[in-house]
């Protein structure tokens, strides 16, 4: 019964029928006697929550409790056991709705022909910050992060604790076991997904890192397909090696950094005087992009076409937005990269700023052409990688003029506008 | 075996001595009690060296275990106990005429006895069959229920009266005041508004007085 | 001991030390094994009472370090030597500092009269018992010292809490014990112990009962009572948890303990557990008989003893053993009563203990003394004291009668007090409601 006042409620609990004339003190031994019988139950143990007399310990370290299936600690990344595929697409879903975020990613890149390829290339989760919603299992449409049971995850370490995707990576033989009936529930349907983003993986592209012996037999079999095929040519794949060090990735970093200042020099000697749309090509432009096709055609293992043809195409001008937003974050890699990818299409600004300061030229050249050769790394640092990835389309856009630029489709922002705003701008 | 006895005793002496001393002289009162209580202790251990062992343990117990107490507590209550920057009642000529007044006073009553003993007597031998004199418990309380029976009666009466009093006293109705009743408290007395019960006035009783303000139910209700 | 060291020294080495380098050298040698014996049945405790109450509360205790977790008190014993020592800065330091040491060494003392076995008494005191709660009073002294030099408020409460609850519980508890002084007419802790000797009843009341050891005080009605009493007063002397008002954690962070770390407060815990320790054997001796027990009285009649000269040695180490086990099995049951209460009740408020103490307890205690009295009058009492009507009867009738009327004495005396404590209870809690009347009549309006 409750009874509610003013302050509050009162719950007031009807204790049994009061026997009425007892020897006063039987009431404690009454409460004893309720202790006692939990004393002697506590030497056996309790089967269910139904019990009441007994121990509930679980001895720990020696006894594990069975967790339910549903039970989430962290994210795991799965990867298919027979074709030891991720099965990750990088959709950043998960990175979206990760409330604390703390899940980061880079999308993997076909670096023949530098389309994006349904498959992670690096994937990073934060595991001190991660708070355990389980949000990213939820939202993944191909099933591919799953919550893990272990939880013994204390570490000396602090640095251990920002997981990268060979540590994440699981196999889904490991969650059917801990989750066989949630497993069983969306297998149908992940495998199929899976299936189909297999054929859109070129290369061994979307392989597990932690399994080298079947990344490596897995390449050793299409090189063999390969060379059976075709062309002698086929060797030039050497350089698209699976992994990168990091004294390279650092120095792509910097190259980034030193072109975006570059470009911002440019972006401020060119705001007062409107830039002349259209204007001569520089030479010293046309030596960078001569430079960056002869990367990439070093690396497709083609020969270089024409370098100085498109060289003065007037591809995306920068809008002034984005001029300033360079200049005001020119320190970060991203922006700088990508003022780096700008100042490469866009020649007369490059053009102008070629005439007062010479010396700027070359570093940016060489941190573009850098930047490119860091875009097939499976690097950590994103930034870096994204913008080079755009400086490498940029590049290749101005080089190939817009027919083959597709642009990247799934990451939004990129701002070199593709065929149409190339039009427009000629026009304008 | 005798100088051992002497020269625990001569530690003893100096414990009570100093302890004394330090009573008196210390401005902390919290400290003076405790300096009081080691004096108390260097006696309890003094009757344990005449082998009066109950004496010693009944010392230990009134003075040790009760009456400090009882002076720590009253210290407690006090507001000023480390005695910094408290002005003596007395100064000047006046310290040392009340000096001498109790130094007087107490020539008075020890200088007497100090003359009239007769130091370093041996005891007389005892006739055979002569109990040792109030030493252990049980000569105690012969002495007690054949020599001193009125004194040890009036004694006893009084403590058990002041005892039983002390219980009269527990029964006693507490202080009125006013306290905010627990949840549980202000159920329980809206029960009892809402349902009075039966006035009982037994015929021994005085009736309780009566309310400055009667309570109906209406006025509850609202 | 004495009489083994004199053996050993002047018989079979043939020194001739006098006796009194020989007592010193004895009862060094207990005080020695004494103080051993202490803190390693506070560890004990420490251990077993978590032990208890973990099973009380459905859960396992303390059982990783060492086997079954045996060792763990000797781990918190090695966490609390390695603590820091830290005295406050507005502290009176030397006081502060002596503190511990006032309530460590009262409890230490205790264990001089405390039996251990037949005839394994450190000091046979002819006022054993009277020394025994004496010397228990002085450690209320260290508490207030504890307590006022830690110039710290909870700490000031919980001294004066933890002494007024001593103080005051010391009074039912050395009634409770009178009576049983006047059932034996000795305050002799070992004494006292013979005297429980028999088969339910005591063969000191009755010549020819059979000598079982089992002659306890708690069989007799007088003895009962007054164990409820005492025991009720021991766990508020050894601040146990119906009673642990001032260490109320939930209100008083730890009483007076509250200022002190390191060793300083293992001190503290030390005396708490070692006088526990001593309540409940105390209790054991007077109300349970101690070591005596089946068998024990049997041995130690062939062992060599004062009126046995020429016993054999194996009886004595026989009787010491199975004294020791029987005193310390019944300690440690009594343990398991306190630490069973703490795992069944809730802490009192200290006018409930208060009331409790004064209310029902002392006077309880006074019927018990009467009833005693009457017990001692009709079982040991003859014409020669005024008592003629017993003159004729056989002594198991006497007992028999003693028995009926102590016992109906003391359930009405238990029935009408506890219904008076009631009604003086429920009036004190109808006084406040009328008191709040008025305010709520005025709030509702």
């Amino acid at each position: 019964m409750t009874v509610k006042i003013e302050r509050g409620q009162i719950v007031t609990v009807e204790r049994g029928k009061r026997t009425a004339r007892r020897l006063p003190g039987m009431g404690l031994l009454d409460g004893m006697a309720v202790v006692w019988k939990h004393w002697a139950g506590s030497f056996r143990k309790n089967q269910g929550f139904n019990d009441i007399h007994g121990v509930f310990t679980y001895e720990y370290p020696e006894e594990r409790p069975k967790l339910p299936e549903a039970y989430r600690n962290m994210p795991i990344l799965l990867y298919d056991d027979e074709t030891s595929h991720e099965l990750c697409t990088s959709c950043f879903q998960c990175e979206r709705i990760c409330p604390p975020q703390v899940i980061h990613m880079t999308q993997a890149k076909d670096p023949a022909t530098g389309k994006p390829v349904p498959a992670v290339a690096e994937f990073v989760i934060e595991y001190d910050a991660c708070m355990s919603c389980g949000f990213c299992a939820e939202v993944c449409p191909f099933d591919a992060i799953k919550m893990d049971h272990e939880f013994e995850l204390s570490t000396a370490d602090h640095q251990k604790l920002t997981v990268f995707k060979e540590q994440l990576n699981r196999p889904i033989s490991y969650y059917e076991r801990i989750a066989p009936t949630m497993w069983a529930e969306v297998r149908d349907g992940a495998m199929k997904k899976l299936q189909g983003n297999i054929k859109r993986r070129p290369d061994v592209i979307g392989m597990a890192p932690n399994l080298a012996e079947k990344i490596a037999a897995r390449r050793r079999e299409l090189e063999a397909a390969a060379a059976a095929a075709t062309a002698p040519a086929a060797p030039a794949a050497a350089p698209a090696e699976g992994r990168k060090l990091t004294p390279e990735e650092k120095a792509a970093k910097l190259a980034a950094i030193k072109a975006a200042n570059a470009a911002k020099k440019a972006g401020d000697t060119v705001e007062p005087p409107v830039a002349p749309a259209g204007a001569a090509p520089a030479d010293e432009k046309a030596a960078r992009l001569a430079a960056i096709r002869a990367k990439n055609a070093a690396r497709k293992g083609e020969a270089p076409d024409a370098p100085p043809v498109v060289a003065g195409e007037p591809a995306g001008e920068a809008p002034p937005a984005d001029e300033k937003a360079a200049r005001l974050a020119a320190i970060r890699a991203k922006n700088a990269a990508r003022k780096a990818a700008e100042g490469s299409d866009g020649a007369p600004v490059e053009a102008n700023v070629a005439a007062t300061e010479p010396a700027a030229a070359p570093p940016a050249a060489g941190a573009a052409t850098s930047a490119a050769e860091a875009a097939t790394a499976p690097a950590d640092e994103k930034a870096a990688r994204l913008a080079a990835i755009r400086a490498k389309n940029a590049a290749r856009k101005a080089a190939g003029g817009g027919s083959d630029a597709a642009a990247p489709t799934t990451t939004g922002n990129v701002d070199s506008g593709g065929p149409g705003a190339s039009d427009d701008a000629a026009l304008s | 075996m005798a100088t051992v006895i002497q020269i625990i005793f001569g530690l003893i002496a100096a414990l009570i001595v100093g302890a004394a001393v330090m009573v008196v002289t210390v401005r902390n009162v919290i400290h003076a009690a405790l300096w009081l209580i080691a004096c108390f202790f260097g006696v309890g251990a003094l009757y344990l060296l005449l082998e009066a062992e109950f004496l010693a343990v009944v010392q230990v117990l009134v003075y040790v275990g009760a009456i400090s107490i009882l002076i720590l507590f009253a210290i407690m209550l006090t507001r000023q106990v480390t005695g910094e920057g408290v002005r003596q009642l007395v100064g000047g000529w006046r310290l040392w005429l009340t000096a001498a007044i109790s130094a007087l006073l107490f020539a008075v009553a020890i200088v007497p006895t100090v003359i009239s003993h007769s130091w370093n007597v041996p005891a007389p031998p005892a006739p055979p069959g002569t109990p040792e004199p109030l030493a252990g418990v049980a000569e105690l309380g012969r002495a007690f229920v054949y020599e001193f029976l009125l004194q040890f009666q009036v004694a006893g009466v009084l403590l058990t009266v002041a005892l039983i009093g002390a219980i009269v006293i527990a029964f006693e109705e507490r202080a009125r005041r006013r306290r905010v009743l627990t949840l549980a408290e202000e159920h329980e007395l809206r029960k009892r508004l809402a349902h009075p019960p039966p006035v009982e006035a037994p015929a021994g009783e005085p009736a309780p007085a009566p309310r400055a303000t009667p309570i109906s139910e209406g006025e509850v209700q609202q | 001991m004495y009489d083994i060291v004199n053996g050993l020294i002047n018989t079979t080495f043939g020194w001739n030390w006098p006796g009194w380098v020989i007592a010193l050298i004895s009862h060094l040698l207990v005080t020695t094994l004494l103080f051993a014996i202490a803190p390693f049945q506070m560890l004990f405790l420490t251990y077993y009472e978590r032990r208890a109450i973990a099973r009380m509360q459905d859960r396992i205790g303390p059982n990783r370090v060492g086997p079954a977790g045996l060792l763990q008190p000797i781990a918190d014993g090695v966490k609390m030597f390695t603590k820091e020592d830290i005295v406050p800065a507005a502290a009176d330091r030397w006081v502060h500092f002596l503190a511990p040491c006032v309530v460590v060494a009262p409890t230490m003392l205790m264990f001089a009269v405390l039996p251990w076995g037949p005839g394994m008494v450190p000091v046979d005191l002819n006022v054993g018992l009277l020394f025994f709660f004496a010397i228990s009073s002085i450690s209320a002294v260290g508490l207030l010292m504890a307590g006022l030099a830690s110039s710290n408020k909870f700490a000031l409460l919980g001294a004066m809490r933890a002494v007024a609850q001593m103080v005051s519980y010391e009074i039912p508890a050395v009634l409770s014990l009178l009576a049983v002084v006047m059932l034996t007419g000795t305050l002799s802790i070992v004494q006292l112990i013979e005297a429980q000797a028999g088969l339910f009843i005591s063969s000191a009341d009755v010549p020819g009962v059979p000598d079982l050891g089992l002659g306890w005080f708690i069989f007799t009605p007088v003895g009962l009572l007054a164990f409820i009493v005492f025991f009720i007063a021991a766990l508020a002397e050894g601040e146990r948890t119906p009673f642990d008002i001032p260490e109320a954690d939930s209100e008083i962070v730890a009483g007076y303990m509250t200022e002190y770390s390191g060793m300083k407060f293992g001190l503290f815990y030390l005396a708490q557990y070692v006088l526990n320790f001593l309540l409940c054997a105390i209790a054991a001796v007077i109300f349970f008989g101690g070591w005596q027990g089946p068998g024990v009285g049997w041995l130690y009649d062939r062992a060599i003893s004062p009126a046995n000269p020429d016993g054999n040695w194996v009886f004595n180490l026989l009787a010491g053993f199975l004294g020791v086990f029987y005193l310390l099995a019944k300690t440690y049951a009594f343990f398991f009563v306190m630490v069973w209460l703490r795992g069944a009740f809730p802490r009192l408020r200290v006018d409930q203990l208060m009331d409790f103490g004064w209310k029902f307890l002392i006077p309880l205690t006074l019927v018990n003394i009467v009833s005693a009295a009457i017990w001692v009058a009709l079982l040991r009492w003859g014409p020669e004291q005024g008592i003629t009507f017993t003159q004729n009867w056989t002594p198991i009738l006497r007992w028999g009668v003693a028995f009926a009327v102590t016992l109906a004495v003391n359930i009405v005396a238990y029935i009408a007090l506890a219904r008076i404590f009631a009604a003086s209870q429920a009036e004190q809690g109808r006084i406040d409601l009328d008191e709040y009347r008025d305010t709520l009549t005025a709030t509702l309006r």
